[in-house]
């Protein structure tokens, strides 16, 4: 997977925003969305936040956790748990990566969110580093990663998992160098 | 004029089921990323890819219809158009696999019954083109040039197969209990899947769970 399809991913995800029109309900096969009334917020998918807002049809209202207090508490944390800690969203960068950079305006202190964001995500991508390290040193079957965003998840794919299963094939003698005929042509 | 473009919001996939069209969306996306992360094939979902195609272009009709300034027309394209891409990413990560293990994937489903079969009857047709067209190549190309007895094209020795043994990330969707995966003894405790949570394991251990939905390949 690349970052475009995490991002079309989390471009699901549902955002509150302030339209300066008036529609009824639309039904969209994801699901309804409306009706619009000029001035009341209403939840729709990023994508369409996103849309809206470049044609300045709308204020994007920046997710509840989206505020530099919020944020510092979540780095706080993240910095004392050894173990990684629940995101406010699933796909809190990407989230953040999309709205900041069409609603910039709408968010206040946008260039704060940016550095605790960037922050936080450090913080994980070390533990997550060393992480890797510890299942490839223990030859682990199985690992837990509760509480990883899919963002985190793709960026140590395909290295992990590509990795282990060269060492589960270096380990379960089947090495390419043992492989007879049809098995050289196995993946 | 009728906002809701005169879709029904709940289709019928077989004789006693009837789920809403969101349902359906739902089941195409999970569908395509257990498509794209696991290292086999999975059944085939042409009820829902059909389903879909369906309300695609129900719709596109619809929108033909009306005034183009509409701000409903765009909002629905733009939905169109994501909906498309991953139908058409879903079906084109299936035909990359079936290119590359053809030949298994052929006598894989030939052993199964009919109903579960995992080649949808038009892809059972191209991978059988493909195998041919494949061996035709081979032969006029090359192996009609080859001494007599290096000619014959031997499937067995060319059949690529997928390395099921290959670590996959999942989320269980519901809780999956008493699992043993491969590697583990028996002085390991069978793992439980708590639903929601994450792991990494590898996906021979594992695939019968992903095709029965307990879990999701994320």
């Amino acid at each position: 997977m690349n970052s475009a399809e995490t991002e079309f991913i989390a471009e699901k995800e549902l955002v509150s925003i302030v339209p300066n029109f008036n529609y009824e309900v639309i039904y969209l096969i994801s699901g309804d969305i409306g009706p619009f009334r000029a001035g009341l917020p209403v939840k729709v998918p990023i994508w369409l936040a996103m849309s809206l807002k470049r044609r300045q049809k709308c204020r994007i209202v920046p997710p509840r956790w989206m505020n530099v207090e919020d944020l510092e508490e979540v780095k706080k944390q993240e910095l004392n748990e050894r173990f990684f800690t629940k995101m406010p969203s699933e796909h809190y960068m990407v989230e953040a990566h999309l709205l900041l950079s069409v609603a910039a305006d709408d968010i206040p202190r946008c260039e704060q969110i940016r550095t605790i964001l960037k922050d936080i995500w450090d913080i994980r991508m070390s533990k997550l580093r060393s992480s890797v390290d510890q299942i490839i040193k223990t030859n682990a079957i199985h690992a837990r990663l509760d509480h990883l965003t899919l963002m985190e998840i793709n960026s140590i794919r395909p290295l992990l998992p590509h990795a282990l299963d060269q060492l589960f094939r270096l380990q379960n003698g089947r090495g390419p160098s043992q492989a007879s005929g049809s098995q050289a042509f196995t993946q | 004029m009728d906002s809701s473009f005169g879709l029904d919001n709940e289709v019928a996939l077989s004789d006693d089921e009837t789920v809403t069209v969101q349902q359906v969306l739902e089941t195409l996306e999970n569908a395509w990323l257990n498509e794209k992360f696991s290292p086999e094939l999975l059944p085939h979902q042409t009820d829902i890819v059909d389903c879909m195609f369906e309300q695609i272009s129900g719709m596109e009709e619809n929108l033909e219809k009306v005034d183009q300034s509409d701000i409903r027309v765009e909002i629905h394209r733009m939905e169109l158009d994501r909906i498309r891409y991953v139908l058409s990413s879903f079906l084109r990560t299936r035909l990359e696999k079936i290119e590359e293990f053809c030949t298994h994937i052929i006598e894989e489903d030939s052993t199964r019954d009919p109903d579960e079969r995992y080649l949808s009857p038009g892809e059972k047709k191209f991978a059988e083109e493909f195998q041919n067209n494949i061996e035709q190549h081979f032969e006029r190309v090359a192996l009609r040039h080859m001494p007599l007895n290096v000619q014959k094209y031997d499937r067995q020795l060319m059949k690529v197969e997928p390395n099921l043994k290959s670590y996959v990330f999942l989320r269980a969707r519901s809780t999956a209990e008493g699992l043993m995966l491969e590697g583990m003894d028996d002085t390991d405790e069978p793992l439980t899947m708590v639903k929601d949570s994450q792991h990494m394991a590898l996906y021979s251990g594992v695939a019968s769970l992903v095709k029965n939905g307990t879990l999701q390949l994320i």
